[in-house]
């Protein structure tokens, strides 16, 4: 037993992961598998092993071992040229994207690799991005190299036929850092050339400075108007041709009349005019957008099959193997899948057992069994050993990613509730227009000299600034808060189309049900030790994944060796370890009369020597708060369920949701889709919660789409959210938050406009002087961000997000 | 691939280090010697080239630039190498710039003692030891520029951003601040007179502090604090942004110095509003330090480095933030030349320099060695008397501070000067002082440690000259975005670094055209405000040989209490027009001295400077016996009188030539004086000049108020 | 007080410099990675590696 203990308590050098089921000692140190083993071998022969001092077991567990055969698809130079980023006869230039690497270690190695490929000339990583940057010289290695290197190291790139459409790499986000930069460096400058005029300069100068500083002030606002300010005066354009009053008209108004007037003061030497106040402006407003743009690097919202689909397929052809893009897959085309291998298209069964596990597609993750001449759909993953399959529909053409040919996903974004800022800003610019001509107006008739100076004063005071900082700083805050929370919102705009949401769509499989959570436990005698080891031994010969949960249930090592192994597939499997025959398996595999089997569970059946001691019983379970969940939004929503599976679980579901006429079952992607649809046509705003491909119709054609995910490096279709499964009991927090957050928008909007209030008051007596500006200016933007920030930031709390 | 083979240059970090080390002794040990001399006078031996007004400077240059200076040098060096991944563009350079810096440091260890000052705090050194200063460090800074851009790490680490920053910013402010018409050798005067010199010294003064105490330092913060804790600094987004906010505000904090001074009220605002708005990027830098701590206290615990940096830092975060509030008038008007200054400024760099630095010798010395530290417990026992150094020290100065700001003040029911007697409230913190100089003992020893254990490891250890590494070498051309139009213009970094560089010619150019239109400077000038004679003139510069500006202000700022004192109107801008350089001085150890003249017959000059304390008993300040004795160099006056013509003083040209003849009626004038008293004072010493410089002092005014 | 002229000159070409300074950096790509540089500085670069600084352990992210 003492020697049990000291075994369980063993953990991997490479990995951290407990040798539950064998030990390899090496250099003193032990392995819980070859992988990790060979892993180790590899770095310590090039003295990389520093990569072990760094972190302790920074590895990643390599169970299947690597074929550099299944990267056989990157020595086509066709694909090879639509993954490279740049590429000439010297060197090309790859980004892979690297969902395992998590540690100082990982950046370690992998921005040494160049030890172990001679051929690679640089290597960077972006550790937010999960990135790693490579460029190599073509003619010392190759793409295929090097791909077989990170996947043998446990780092293995995720290439998608999505990898194909090349990158946009968006610089608008640098170009604005350079506005911000501009901005803020103009602002200071000129900040600190106005305030002698505001510190009683002349008094002291005669004015010989003035004008001076009129002049540099001048000056350095020309890149603030021309380029820091630039997309607002785009954006209000836009909005004037497509006769839509958006709040950048105001804005772009009072930039313009600010600058245009201050430059006529200085040239006339009348003032120093509004530079700062209009470069502050400026730099706030970017700040703003800026701080708006949280984007979560690592999650992609716009991933479809294409990210998920591989590159290349292996065909079949005269009985030689090669490899084609699957883009040029065509019917009648003889494909082979191998173990963990994806299918591309839908196809037929040709050869070998298929165990297809379609959780992408559904959420399922126990195997399906396909029997010859059996079609099965594309996005399904062969567990086991190669099979071999004739293509029936291009890829384009198959069942799963017709969907995408659904006009949900031509036309670009569904009718979006109109923002607060919007309706806002409509009704402020027609007031602000008024109010200007109005005071213009009449001082045309008090004071004539008088009614331009009024006339731009109002535009330049009731310049809205800090009306369009309280959106973004709020919104802002709240996607922070809530990715923290593992809530990551694609744009600031969904939490306002979270608040308006008043029905919710589950998917069931994946959705409701947890794939990875099945609970296992034994019924039937206390099992012995003995027994233990030759259930272990026997399971451990099979990679379905009922046999790998019993594995690694009964937690065993050295195992022993089996003989005459039989597995029936889809039924269970026998053999004869150790002089005992041990058949493992379903009641129908070890004939045994069974009762009713109750819906969410699978029993799989123990006989050692013919004598039955009893099953194991693997438990499918709803996700944790499911109850609490429906109930606490019931008030707020009406809840549907839908389901692709057969009505057998109706019964253990109404409770949760109450009226049987709001589950429905059967439904294939295209239904859930036009389900969807249905419901908007009723004035309703929906949000659909799923997680396989088969709900991203769905996902896309609601008003807010939350996709949910085990672990955010997994894939998960397109969505405006994609939420970690673990929070999923949460939701309602989510829910009544972002409602909170529109709110603290609604107050700080108040706040703004009784700044604006107060400037005009001045502004329409046509006295308004630099100096006002100056301090009103700041300090309502200052007020806002604070106040918002702050109160969203309490709000959460409260809610009891920390 | 290439991976090129290459060696660190170790040597040259090692002689920085010595160099510290050294000049760390020397600068503290004159510095307990000042601090002796202002409660036991007698401690100047008598002798003229140790008296306080000569070692001060001398006590704060070897500080900062032989100290501090060595100290970013060496921590420089050895981090710029390993970010860059490259050893130093050229070690002839190396050499040059250590050698270089010492002879300068040299030069001024003997050029302060012999009275050869500007006297311009921390720009005290005269014109040859400027010019010597700009090509070196120019020196240094081509050397590192050279290492920047033969990088192997195409990311440039926050570090070297500040470091550049250094480079740059501090080359510019010595130059414009340095700029002197020459008379001599040993002698020249600044171009910019009064008000403009006070304001640019003071522009120089704040940030040579910003610059050459600060932003080097967070560099070096942010490559040694994360290596010695072992964890990446809390936020790289946070330590770039505070970088560049503290770039935009730094350069304007400047006037701050010049509260209630003549300087007109815009330019001393504008300096209090950038002042308090540099609150928030130097926090930045403090909050990143500490909290790249945070969840490493355990091994702050154990490991003394840490614990300086911790120590270090929060003494940053404090200065930095009673900095600003210092700068806020109404605080100022009680600070201001008192001790609480001088508190302020040894929290910084007992605290913040001074930890820092120990802790990187600590870090770099046993791995430039090979070897591990001597004895981690006197690591300890350093850290432990270090801190109880700063304690004992900046308590007693701020206790005197505020004794001396508010006892200045104290009026009685009566409306009259509580304590109308300076010498009273001098006495009166003379304790503090014996106090202050305990805590600089403990610190000194505390350092004295720290060479005994640094020394004991190199012992131990044998030097790595040559550190070799490897990195693959950077492959040139960033194709990877194009560029809009305007930047494709600093497509490639060398081209900024001449941007940088060109710009910097550019300023020298400007300054070089100076003097010519500096001369007719706007300030309102006064009719009665008279160029000095030439006796005066030559005793103004003995005034300036002896710093008597290290102790005495010629500033009286516009409280009741000031003017109450010094029984005179409070100083106006236009009565500075003639003075090459300012004398305004920034501390009150003495009374000041704007309205000395006429207020004390030369008889009781003549005693004060013989020995202070036969006319006011219990006074500090030390003896100038010398002056009685010393000629007085009259080969200089008509030099002089030509630069101050040149200057835009209105000397005639006939007041020139006739320079010494005129000088020779005053002083005999004055000698004459002195002998109705019985006093025997042969007109040709210098003592005569300087009695003549006091009486004149703050006398046109007088003179115009008697007149209308 | 004809000397702000330089002041202000000096400091508006230094901030200038500096700005230039900020564009080429961010053109460069130096600001695209906020994190990676500030754990890339703990890594030694001796030539047989052996134990790299004295890194322990980084918050796992």
């Amino acid at each position: 037993m003492g020697n049990q203990q000291l075994i369980n308590f063993t953990t991997c050098f490479h990995c951290g992961e407990s040798c539950a089921i064998e030990i390899l000692p090496y250099d003193h140190h032990s392995f819980c598998c070859k992988g990790c083993l060979t892993v180790y071998q590899l770095l310590s022969d090039n003295n990389l092993c520093s990569y072990y001092n760094l972190e302790n077991a920074p590895g990643t567990q390599q169970l299947h071992p690597v074929l550099s055969s299944s990267y056989s698809y990157l020595d086509d130079e066709k694909i090879i040229q639509q993954l490279l980023t740049y590429k000439d006869e010297n060197i090309a230039r790859v980004i892979f994207f690297i969902p395992t690497m998590h540690c100082s270690s990982c950046i370690w190695l992998l921005e040494h690799i160049y030890k172990l490929d001679g051929g690679v000339t640089g290597a960077r990583v972006q550790f937010m991005k999960k990135e790693l940057h490579i460029s190599y010289n073509p003619r010392q290695t190759s793409l295929r190299k090097i791909v077989t290197l990170l996947s043998r190291l446990g780092y293995e790139p995720a290439i998608s036929l999505n990898d194909l459409e090349k990158r946009v790499q968006k610089d608008d986000n640098r170009k604005l850092i350079y506005q911000i930069g501009v901005a803020g460096f103009c602002f200071g400058n000129i900040m600190l050339i106005s305030f002698p005029e505001y510190f009683g300069l002349d008094s002291f100068t005669k004015g010989s400075f003035s004008k001076l500083f009129g002049y540099i002030n001048l000056i350095l606002s020309l890149p603030v108007f021309f380029f820091s300010a630039r997309d607002y005066f785009i954006a209000a354009w836009k909005g004037i041709r497509s006769k839509f009053i958006s709040i950048d008209i105001p804005l772009a108004l009072g930039i313009l009349v600010m600058f245009v007037r201050s430059t006529y003061e200085v040239v006339s030497g009348h003032g120093i005019g509004w530079f700062d106040t209009h470069a502050g402006l400026v730099f706030f407003l970017l700040i703003g957008k800026w701080f708006q743009q949280k984007t979560f690097d690592t999650l992609s919202f716009e991933r479809d099959y294409k990210s998920y689909f591989p590159i290349a397929v292996t065909v079949l052809r005269d009985n030689s193997e090669t490899t084609l893009p699957v883009t040029s897959l065509s019917i009648g085309d003889r494909i082979l899948i191998r173990n963990n291998e994806l299918i591309p298209a839908d196809a037929i069964l040709l050869k070998g057992d298929a165990h297809i596990d379609f959780s992408f597609v559904t959420g399922e993750s126990d195997p399906m069994h396909k029997v010859l001449g059996e079609i099965i759909y594309a996005g399904g993953r062969q567990i086991g050993h190669t099979i071999e399959l004739e293509v029936c529909k291009k890829v384009s053409q198959s069942y799963l990613t017709q969907l995408w040919n659904n006009e949900a996903f031509s036309k670009d974004q569904r009718s979006s509730i109109e923002s607060f800022q919007q309706l806002v800003s409509r009704y402020f610019t027609l007031a602000l227009l008024i109010i200007a001509f109005a005071s213009a107006g009449w001082w045309l008739v008090m004071a004539p000299s008088l009614a331009l100076n009024a006339f731009t004063a109002v535009l330049i005071i009731a310049c809205p600034c800090a009306l369009a900082l309280s959106s973004p700083f709020a919104l802002g805050t709240a996607m922070r808060i809530l990715g923290k929370h593992q809530f990551y919102i694609k744009s600031p705009q969904v939490i306002e189309q979270l608040a308006h949401m008043d029905t919710i769509v589950f998917d069931k499989t994946g959705t409701l049900t947890q794939p990875s959570a099945a609970s296992i436990h034994f019924h039937g005698k206390e099992l012995s030790l003995v027994e233990k080891k030759l259930i272990a031994s026997l399971v451990s010969q099979s990679i379905h994944p009922l046999s790998q949960k019993i594995k690694s249930f009964l937690v065993q090592s050295n195992l022993l060796s089996v003989s005459t192994l039989k597995e029936t597939t889809g039924k269970g499997l026998s053999g004869t370890v150790d002089n005992h025959s041990i058949s493992i398996g379903s009641a129908a595999f070890l004939n045994i009369p069974q009762a009713a089997d109750d819906n969410l569970s699978t029993k799989v059946y123990i006989d050692i020597d013919n004598n039955l001691l009893g099953y194991f019983q693997v438990d499918h379970t709803y996700r944790k708060g499911l109850k609490e969940v429906t109930d606490l939004l019931r008030p707020t929503y009406e809840q549907y369920l839908l389901s692709g599976d057969n009505e057998k679980e109706k019964e253990k579901l109404i409770p949760y949701f109450k009226e049987e006429n709001r589950l429905f079952f059967k439904q294939s992607p295209a239904d859930k889709l036009f389900f969807i649809q249905q419901l908007q046509s009723t004035n309703k705003h929906v949000i659909m919660i799923g997680d396989g491909l088969n709900d991203a119709g769905a996902l896309r054609a609601a008003n807010v789409g939350i996709s949910i995910t085990e672990s955010t490096s997994h894939f998960s279709p397109a969505s405006d959210v994609i939420m970690s499964a673990s929070m999923f009991d949460k939701l309602p927090t989510y829910l009544a938050f972002s409602k909170n957050t529109l709110k603290v928008i609604h107050a700080s909007f108040i706040i703004s406009l009784m700044y604006n209030i107060v400037g005009l008051s001045f502004a329409v007596q046509g006295t308004l002087s630099p100096l006002f500006a100056a301090i009103l200016m700041p300090l309502s933007s200052v007020t806002v961000i604070v106040f918002t920030t702050i109160s969203t930031t309490l709000l959460s709390r409260k809610g009891g997000l920390q | 691939m290439q991976i090129e083979k290459f060696n660190y240059d170790n040597k040259i970090v090692r002689d920085f280090a010595i160099a510290t080390m050294i000049f760390g002794v020397v600068g503290m040990l004159v510095g307990l010697l000042a601090a002796v001399q202002l409660y036991q006078p007698a401690a100047n031996f008598g002798n003229q080239y140790t008296s306080f007004g000569r070692i001060r400077p001398l006590h704060t240059n070897a500080i900062i630039f032989a100290f501090v200076g060595n100290a970013i040098f060496m921590g420089v060096y050895y981090s710029l190498q390993r970010l860059c991944k490259a050893r130093m563009f050229s070690d002839v350079l190396s050499k040059i710039h250590f050698w270089g810096w010492q002879i300068i440091i040299l030069l001024a260890a003997i050029s302060l003692p012999l009275g050869f000052t500007t006297s311009k705090e921390y720009a005290e050194l005269e014109w040859p030891i400027d010019i010597m200063i700009a090509v070196v460090w120019v020196t240094f800074g081509i050397n590192m520029i050279g290492t920047i851009i033969k990088r192997r790490e195409k990311q440039m680490y926050v570090a070297i951003w500040f470091y550049i920053a250094t480079f740059v910013t501090v080359a510019v402010l010595h130059i414009v601040n340095s700029i002197e018409l020459p008379i001599s050798l040993t002698k020249s005067y600044s171009v910019y007179a009064g008000v403009q010199d006070a304001l640019v010294q003071w522009w120089y003064g704040h940030n040579a502090v910003a610059f050459f105490l600060t932003t080097p330092f967070l560099g070096m913060m942010y490559y040694f604090l994360p290596k010695a804790a072992g964890r990446p600094v809390y936020s790289y987004k946070l330590s770039i942004l505070h970088f560049w906010s503290l770039i935009f505000l730094y350069i304007w904090a400047g006037p701050h110095h010049l509260l209630y001074s003549s300087l007109p009220d815009w330019a001393q605002s504008l300096g209090v509003v950038f002042s308090i708005m540099l609150i928030a990027p130097s926090w930045g830098g403090m909050v990143n330090g500490l909290l790249t701590l945070r969840g490493a206290w355990d091994k702050v615990r154990d490991e003394p480095i840490l614990k300086m940096f911790a120590v270090g830092i929060t003494a940053y975060g404090m200065a930095t933030f009673e900095g600003p509030m210092l700068s806020l008038k109404n605080v100022n008007a009680v600070a201001h030349f008192t001790d609480w200054i001088v508190a302020h400024v040894h929290v910084g760099a007992l605290g913040w320099n001074g930890l820092l630095t120990f802790a990187i010798l600590y870090w770099i010395i046993p791995r430039i060695y090979n070897t591990t530290i001597y004895s981690k417990k006197l690591m300890n026992v350093h850290f432990w008397l270090a801190t109880l150094g700063i304690v004992f020290y900046a308590i007693p100065m701020y206790w005197s501070g505020f004794t001396q700001g508010l006892m200045w003040k104290e009026f009685t029911e009566e409306g009259v000067l509580q304590y109308p007697e300076f010498l009273k409230i001098t006495i009166q913190i003379l304790p503090l002082h014996v106090l202050r100089s305990l805590g600089g003992t403990l610190y000194l020893a505390g350092f004295l440690i720290l060479i005994y254990n640094i020394v004991k490891t190199i012992k131990q250890g044998s030097l790595v000259a040559n550190e070799p590494a490897e990195a693959p070498a950077l492959e040139k051309s960033t194709l990877f975005h194009k560029g809009e139009f305007w930047h494709s213009v600093l497509e490639k970094k060398p081209v900024t670094f001449t941007v940088l560089a060109i710009i910097m010619i550019v300023i020298g150019g400007v300054v070089e055209m100076l003097p010519t239109f500096l001369i007719k400077s706007n300030i309102p000038t006064i009719a009665s405000v008279k160029p000095y004679t030439p006796l005066e003139l030559q005793g103004r510069d003995i005034y300036i040989r002896e710093g008597c500006n290290v102790c005495h202000s010629q500033q009286i700022r516009p409280f009741r209490s000031e003017t109450e004192r010094y029984m005179g109107e409070y100083s106006k801008a236009g009565e500075y027009v003639y003075d090459h350089p300012f004398l305004w001085g920034s501390k009150r150890t003495g009374p000041d001295l704007m309205r000395i003249g006429g207020k004390y017959p030369d008889s009781w000059h003549y005693h004060h400077m013989i020995d202070p304390r036969t006319m006011s008993p219990g006074s500090i300040m030390p003896r100038y016996p010398w002056l009685a004795e010393q000629d007085l160099d009259l080969t200089t006056t008509e030099k002089k009188l030509k630069a101050m013509q040149m200057l835009g003083v209105p000397y005639t040209n006939d007041e020139i030539t006739n320079g010494n003849t005129d000088l020779d009626k005053q002083a005999a004038g004055i000698s004459a004086n002195l002998k109705k008293e019985g006093i025997v004072l042969e007109s040709n010493k210098e003592l005569v000049a300087v009695i003549a410089y006091l009486q004149r002092m703050g006398t046109d005014i007088k003179k115009s108020s008697g007149n209308n | 007080m004809s000397v702000m002229f330089i002041l202000i000159g000096c400091s508006l070409l230094l901030a200038l410099g500096f700005l230039s300074a900020f564009i080429w950096s961010v053109k460069s790509g130096q600001m695209d990675d906020d994190y990676t540089p500030s754990v890339r500085i703990l890594f030694d670069d001796a030539p047989q590696s052996e134990t790299p600084s004295d890194v322990t352990s980084l918050p796992k992210t």
